[in-house]
């Protein structure tokens, strides 16, 4: 049936107006929620960034020479692989280790064309059996010594202590977040019925003389997802607002070098904020839905 | 073009509204439903707009069962049906011309037809010269004409009226009749609920008396009682 597309825009714009404080409130909570969800995951994404190598109880990296030969390097994986106190052991070569410096250094693009795959150093990332401090320091040792082995880099504990840290940190903004997600669905559901209650007499004589039932819940449904969106809007715009700030809080590399990377690029918040975008679209739209059916029985 | 055939319906308190109605009305017909308070007059009238579904037997509307209408179609089976009633149902934020074009508006008529077709009806009501005055601005007589209008601007087969003259004095009340009994002569089959026995013994139409849920009198150029 034909739907009448400024008459849908014009009753969700007088719905959006007419309980104006009531629709801030709800497009707020949205905002609040979504913001928190949205930096939990660039916290979480960048610590995984920052100890990416780190990632899987990786507890030391064997850095080779970058010119090592490939008898060498044959030679430090046989030793590896033999070692009983080793559990695992996964080699990055120079193409794998020039992808992972693209990503971390994405933000500055001459560091990328400066650096060619070459000039990188493969190496081994090992998983002890016993992850002991003092045995792990001894087992990376021997290795240090080694024919074409350039360094042994160890996770410190300010790694560890990052990553359970953050990994607490997400779980709990995320559990706030979802309690605050639920507030808001519910908060639309109830302006959105707020918005058909005084609209009631309109609904009655709508279905008196034969309006479909889509044609009066579009306009209600719309008014939900409206809410929605403008607070993931909002929600997105914070966040792109303290993204420079969010770097900085974040620990120096200078101090621990090993977080080489601690920042979350371009594309990762791009892929945020469309997830953001679709959760808050979704939470209007389902409050909506759930107001409009149970007030819209024929 | 209104059939009913063994129609019961019980409301949830289990009082029979109707029992075992049995009913046959022409196209083009006039026919007024009598009865006292809680007959079951506007159950019947409800009935045929499907705002209510019976518990047993079957009424046709234009030849379809409406029984068997899955509840999509209730839209579309009430565009065929206009409805007045006692209290008008006028929208008091909109003006007299708004109140008419919304009937066509939401069941979307092109604009090129509500521009042409709600003066046009306004005047046939006779308050074209007020289409821009809110329905509070109206008499409770010139608010009736003006629902009357609405139900009728679709040009609707059947008009359903309950108790249209229930708040207007007896005067104005003529005022109405006239104005139905001229859309009953373009063809439309009227059906009327009321308690206005001047308004039954003057037009003398078919007359369905209801009582306690039973039809008990069903006359031809009838009288109240």
């Amino acid at each position: 049936m034909p739907m009448k597309l400024d008459y849908m825009v014009r009753e969700t714009g007088s719905n959006l107006g007419r309980n104006f404080t009531i629709t801030l409130a709800s497009v707020m909570t949205v905002a609040v929620s979504l913001a928190l969800v949205g930096a939990s995951l660039m916290l979480r994404t960048g610590v995984e960034n920052a100890t990416q190598r780190w990632q899987g109880g990786i507890e030391f990296v064997v850095f080779l020479r970058p010119d090592a030969s490939q008898a060498q390097i044959d030679a430090v994986a046989r030793d590896l692989q033999d070692s009983p106190d080793v559990a695992n052991i996964k080699f990055v070569d120079k193409q794998a280790a020039f992808e992972e410096f693209k990503v971390l250094f994405s933000d500055s693009p001459e560091m990328v064309t400066s650096v060619q795959p070459d000039d990188l150093p493969p190496s081994f990332r090992v998983e002890p059996m016993d992850k002991d401090v003092l045995s792990v320091e001894a087992l990376g040792s021997q290795f240090s010594d080694k024919s074409g082995v350039d360094s042994v880099v160890f996770a410190s504990e300010t790694i560890r202590l990052i990553q359970q840290l953050s990994s607490r940190l997400t779980v709990g903004i995320f559990v706030i977040a979802s309690f605050l997600l639920g507030a808001a669905g519910l908060l639309i559901l109830n302006t959105i019925r707020m918005a058909m209650f005084a609209r009631r007499r309109e609904i009655e004589v709508m279905k008196l003389v034969g309006a479909t039932n889509w044609f009066i819940r579009v306009p209600f449904m719309l008014e939900g997802l409206v809410q929605g969106m403008l607070g993931a809007l909002a929600a997105i715009l914070a966040l792109a607002a303290f993204r420079p700030f969010f770097q900085q809080w974040l620990p120096n590399p200078q101090d621990f070098p090993l977080v080489s990377g601690f920042f979350v690029s371009g594309a990762e918040i791009a892929g945020i904020f469309v997830l953001l975008g679709v959760v808050g679209v979704l939470i209007g739209a389902i409050g909506a839905g759930v107001a409009v059916t149970r007030f819209l029985d024929v | 073009m209104i059939k009913l055939e063994n129609v019961t319906k019980t409301y949830k308190t289990s009082t029979v509204a109707l029992r075992e109605a049995n009913v046959e009305i022409d196209k083009g017909e006039f026919v007024f439903l009598v009865g006292a308070s809680g007959s079951g007059k506007s159950t019947f009238i409800r009935l045929l707009n499907k705002e209510e579904t019976p518990e047993a037997g079957h009424i046709y509307v234009a030849g379809k069962d409406i029984g068997q209408l899955s509840n999509w179609k209730v839209p579309f089976l009430r565009r065929n049906i206009g409805c007045v009633f006692q209290d008008f149902k006028l929208l008091t934020n909109k003006t007299v011309y708004e109140n008419v074009a919304f009937a066509l508006e939401v069941i979307g008529r092109p604009r090129s037809v509500i521009q042409t077709q709600v003066p046009a009806i306004l005047d046939l009501v006779g308050l074209g010269h007020k289409a821009a005055s809110f329905p509070d601005e109206l008499s409770g007589g010139e608010q009736q004409r003006v629902s009357v209008a609405r139900a009728f601007v679709n040009r609707p087969l059947i008009l359903l009226a309950d108790e249209p003259t229930g708040n207007l004095d007896p005067a104005t009340s003529v005022g109405i009749m006239r104005l139905l009994d001229r859309i009953n002569k373009t063809g439309t089959t009227v059906v009327m609920a009321t308690h206005d026995r001047g308004i039954v013994d003057t037009m003398r139409r078919r007359v369905i008396e209801i009582d306690r849920g039973s039809i008990v009198r069903d006359q031809a150029r009838g009288v109240y009682e």
